[in-house]
């Protein structure tokens, strides 16, 4: 009987006519008039970019990325209403199925459900039986096929997690952004004022007297697959995105770390599943979770929704019990059926190459607890069925083809917003006191390490320079090449026993070479700065993130593609250096000041400091009758032979050179120039948060010491004497700033030690 | 009987702990066959928060948090009871076990059914305890048979095994203690369908006048509560000492193996490495 049932079609009715509310929707596609082939070009560069297609390659995630259909999925107001109705519905019964299963359990006594269900699902959490707060459901997600009869049923519901809430919204976004004309003869219903209901409903969900409750989102951290959308939501939430070790309990509240110090949490919003909460009570490794994180919850002063028993009705088996539960529970029968297997989902045009090919689509509809009752997103996530992503439900898949869902209102009220409500004048707020102290501490090192891959390219790339030119057979050459090696050993992109001037041309371009790999110096930093630019992405403009990962990934491919090519090299570490200029730009043009920005400078500042240092001791480390070599190799590395020709011509003396790369405030490549803005950005740190002063006072003092030690060159009577003597004065400074660098990190990110469980002891041991 | 009982646990870390919060199973279960007179639970130094409520078997729970830096921490029980639990049904009066199994599903009981993160219904366990139950068996008449096996077959011997051991290898091994011996008789009757459940508690310390010496009397001590049916409800039995748990025993409470009511867990913030030494005393007054 199953076999003979055709798929409905979405958009004609099988009697070659086109659905009505399709027409308008048509209509407007029609009118286009440079194609929808093109404006789908652009949507999915736009997905590409906004990141859908995360730098991170995502764990055990075989399928594409995210691409969005420009063709959305229409659902007319009618059909909406009743959709809206039934998950309601569901959502009740939902949450009256946990109430027992986690109460009385009286659904087991009767014999209506199976206890292996219960008791042997792992998902049973019962230390969490009883966390209290009212209602364990807040926020639902169904999957939805039509069936062929043209009845909608469901294929799963989505209680723990209900993913691709984040990602529905984008997709309005982009496709509005790219395809804004359909939205003019459509009237589609917003999406954001779901979002502002779901706001205030978090807000009341703090304990009474909180006046201005703080809401987390709590997410597994840039490593998880919906690391992007967890970032969507918080956004769109007004939420502080957060991982586990932001979080700590004292005396039974919640708390965020901050620069500034501990900040209370009212409400954390789950993203990750219930057992990784707390290791005290759950099985979750002591590394996972937040200690005492269900205490605090007992003790009501956080909410956490979707409580964290809600993944136990994602089992299978549970939709299969629903109608019987409806009858017991609601006294109802259930509105929406659950969907026959085997049934096929009814088909919708997918948009491929230039022509329109009808598809299966699965619909997941996101529905929100106010508080009072069920409120339905007027919108949702409509899912393409293809070979790699065959299931009408379950969880989310990591990537596939979306399709915007356009509810159509019937009356133009009907797109008016909620109205606004009162909210509590804001303090006004210029500090960086609020950031997370794992943030600050990312940006600092995205600062160091951006840096750190510019000065390796850099160097690479004079090497390369000089092996290409086949130089090192003149003495004279064979110094300036040691001395180079000499900073690359330094700057541990090559190991001391490959860095021989003497050693074979091509023994040192395959050295060179293998620092652009994988786990060469560059490619370990490449990697480095894109897990640090993920998990620092929420703090990022979508700009700034897109142009960072577009650039990082051009630069990473074309030393990839270099291979032992050193011209392609060459070009290759140029294009290293573009990534790290370009970060440098953007940060400083579209970063606020103050906030995140100060960390992303300071850890640039510290790097560049540190190196300047070193090379200048290396180069330095000559006997006098060779200090030239140093020194022009010196103004080379620190990018600065155009102002020191401007400024001298082409006379070398060691005072001048060394108070353009030491002590010439004005020179950003130099030492003064970072001392200079390590001490007014340490400065603006202790306004803010406070701590920082005797660590401004340190930047102040180097940048005296290197003042002097410059007007001692000058003053000697012969400098290249007094310039050789210079190194160890130079490794005191650079072990003065690592120091510096220390203290900033203890005193700011404030690592806790690692979390360790206790067992007591085995009984009768 | 009326017993004291002391129970002292104390760490000592080779680091500072910045924080710590600590989860006790630690306070005897009221039960109609114990009574409790007085409990009461001390720790050092002095906790910055203290929480107890009924966990969701119905067993007391503390929680015990220290945000004070600390290289030390002990917790001390002391509590007196009385003990006189209801003598066991006559073997041979209790209902077939495939009876049991059979009603198990429809009660309570159930719970207890189903294998648990240290006590999965282990196929070679139950393997080994089909001899105990024939068909038609009375459950007493199986469990009392089991009880006896195993103490029969295995050596108690400290050492041999650590929280972590999983339940076959002990039953390769033919070694353990009674955590061990406790986890292996409940995989098994889980196996055959049969109700059991993890029972946390203490062994009196010295034997009565003219008794043999008990096994694992100087530490906490873990049996196993098997389902009777809904007439005979619940026993304890010992596959320690091949005891049924009456006047000798005293409980703590019980979950569905060892990890549902260890005595004592935490997680702590630094620390470095940690000792540990536990002190039990269970005297007649």
């Amino acid at each position: 009987l199953a076999a003979a049932a055709v798929a409905r079609d979405e958009m004609v009715d099988g009697a070659g006519g086109l659905r009505p509310h399709w027409r308008s929707v048509l209509g407007a596609y029609a009118a286009l008039t440079d194609g929808l082939a093109a404006r789908a070009r652009r949507l999915d560069r736009a997905v590409a970019e906004e990141g859908v297609a995360a730098l991170l390659p995502s764990a055990g995630d075989p399928v594409s990325p995210w691409r969005c259909d420009p063709l959305p999925l229409p659902l007319p107001a009618a059909e909406f209403v009743a959709l809206a109705a039934g998950l309601d519905q569901r959502a009740r019964l939902l949450e009256a199925v946990l109430a027992d299963l986690f109460g009385p359990q009286r659904l087991l006594a009767e014999g209506l459900v199976p206890p292996a269900m219960v008791f042997a699902n792992p998902s049973f959490l019962r230390p969490c039986a009883d966390l209290g707060g009212g209602v364990r459901l807040h926020f639902y997600a169904a999957d939805l096929i039509r069936a062929p009869d043209g009845a909608w049923t469901v294929t799963s519901d989505r209680t723990d997690g209900a993913a691709g809430l984040g990602l529905a919204r984008e997709n309005r976004r982009l496709l509005a952004r790219v395809l804004p004309e359909p939205f003019r003869p459509v009237q589609v219903r917003p999406l954001r004022p779901f979002f502002e209901l779901w706001q205030e409903s978090l807000h009341r969900l703090a304990s009474p007297g909180r006046g201005n409750p703080s809401v987390a989102l709590l997410s597994e951290g840039a490593t998880h697959p919906y690391w992007f959308e967890h970032m969507l939501l918080a956004r769109e939430l007004g939420a502080a995105l957060v991982e586990p070790g932001d979080l700590t309990v004292r005396g039974g509240a919640v708390f965020l770390k901050t620069l500034r110090g501990l900040q209370p949490v009212d409400v954390l919003i789950r993203r990750l599943a219930g057992r990784l909460l707390d290791p005290l009570e759950l099985d979750s490794g002591p590394l996972a979770g937040v200690p005492g994180l269900l205490d605090a919850a007992r003790a009501g002063s956080v909410r956490i929704v979707n409580d964290p028993v809600t993944g136990l009705l994602e089992a299978p088996g549970f939709a299969a019990l629903l109608p019987a539960l409806a009858g017991r529970l609601l006294g109802e029968p259930l509105q929406l059926p659950n969907a026959t297997p085997g049934e096929p989902a009814s088909v919708a045009p997918w948009l491929v190459g230039e022509g329109l090919e009808p598809r299966p689509v699965v619909l997941r509809l996101y529905l929100v607890h106010d508080g009072e009752g069920w409120r339905t997103m007027p919108g949702g996530l409509a899912r393409v069925l293809t070979a790699d992503a065959p299931e009408p439900g379950g969880a989310l898949p990591g990537g596939g083809i979306a399709k915007d869902v356009w509810v159509l209102a019937e009356e133009r009220a009907d797109v008016i917003g909620l109205a606004p409500a009162s909210a509590p004048p804001l303090e006004l707020r210029r500090t960086a006191g609020e950031l997370p102290s794992r943030v600050a501490d990312n940006l600092f090192w995205l600062g160091r390490m951006v840096e750190r891959i510019d000065r390796a390219a850099r160097l690479v790339r004079a090497a390369v320079a000089r092996v290409m030119r086949g130089g090192g057979t003149l003495p004279r050459e064979l110094a300036e090449l040691d001395c180079l090696l000499r900073c690359l050993v330094e700057a541990r992109v090559l190991l001391p026993e490959v860095a021989q001037a003497t050693a074979s041309q091509s023994a040192l371009a395959a050295a060179l070479a293998g620092s652009v790999r994988e786990r060469g110096a560059i490619g370990r930093a490449f990697a480095e700065i894109a897990r640090l630019i993920e998990s620092v992405r929420d703090r990022l403009t979508g700009d700034m993130y897109a142009t960072f990962t577009a650039t990082l990934r051009t630069a990473r491919e074309e030393t990839a593609a270099a291979g032992r090519n050193l011209d392609a090299l060459g070009h290759a570490l140029a294009a290293v250096q573009r990534f790290s200029a370009l970060v440098a730009g953007l940060a400083a043009e579209n970063m606020v000041r103050g906030g995140g920005w100060l960390f992303l400078d300071l850890g640039r500042r510290i790097e560049r400091a540190q190196a300047v240092t070193a090379e200048a001791a290396a180069t330095l480390d000559q006997p006098p009758a060779r200090i030239e070599i140093g020194l022009r190799l010196l103004l080379e590395l620190c990018d600065s032979v155009i102002t020191y020709r401007a400024r001298y011509l082409t006379v070398i003396q060691p005072a001048p050179v060394l108070d353009l790369v030491l002590a010439d405030p004005g020179n950003p490549r130099g030492l003064a120039f970072q001392l200079a803005s390590m001490h007014t950005l340490l400065d603006e740190l202790s306004g803010d948060v406070g701590g920082a002063e005797r660590l401004a006072a340190t930047a102040a003092g180097l940048l005296a010491e290197a003042e002097a030690l410059v007007g001692g060159v000058l003053a000697a009577s012969d400098q290249t004497v007094a310039a050789s003597a210079l190194p160890p004065h130079l490794q005191a400074i650079a072990a003065e700033l690592a120091a510096l660098s220390d203290r900033v990190t203890r005193r700011y990110f404030a690592l806790l030690p690692a979390a360790q469980a206790l067992w007591g002891e085995a009984p009768a041991a | 009987v009326r017993y004291r009982v002391r129970h002292v646990t104390s760490y000592r870390y080779a680091e500072t702990v910045d924080l710590a919060c600590h989860l006790l199973h630690l306070s005897p279960r009221a039960l109609p066959g114990q009574r409790v007179l007085a409990a009461h639970i001390t720790a050092a130094p002095e906790p910055s928060r203290v929480v107890t409520r009924e966990d969701y078997f119905g067993n007391a729970v503390g929680w015990l948090f220290l945000d004070q830096p600390h290289a030390r921490f002990a917790v001390t029980l002391e509590a007196e009871l009385d003990v006189a639990p209801p003598p066991p049904p006559a073997a041979a009066a209790t209902p077939a076990w495939e009876a049991v199994v059979a009603a198990a599903m429809r009660t309570a009981a159930a719970e207890f059914v189903f294998g648990s993160p240290m006590a999965a219904a282990e196929a070679a366990a139950g393997h080994y305890a089909a001899e105990s139950f024939p068909p038609g068996q009375p459950v007493l008449a199986g469990l009392l048979d089991l009880t006896a096996r195993i103490r029969r077959d295995f050596v108690f011997r400290p050492g041999a095994t650590s929280i972590a051991t999983p339940v076959v290898r002990v039953l390769s091994q033919r070694a353990g203690v009674c955590q061990d011996f406790a986890h292996l008789m409940i995989a098994a009757l889980r196996a055959l369908g049969l109700p059991a459940r993890y029972v946390s508690g203490y062994i009196r310390t010295r034997p009565p006048p003219g008794g043999a010496a008990r096994r694992g009397a100087d530490a906490s001590h873990a049996w196993v509560g098997c389902w009777l049916g809904e007439e005979h409800g619940w026993v304890g039995l010992d596959p320690t000492n091949d005891l049924v748990a009456q006047d000798e025993h005293v409980v703590l409470g019980w979950g569905r193996d060892f990890s549902d009511v260890s005595p004592l867990r935490g997680i702590i913030l630094g620390g470095g490495t940690h000792g540990v030494s536990v002190a039990v005393d269970l005297e007649p007054v």
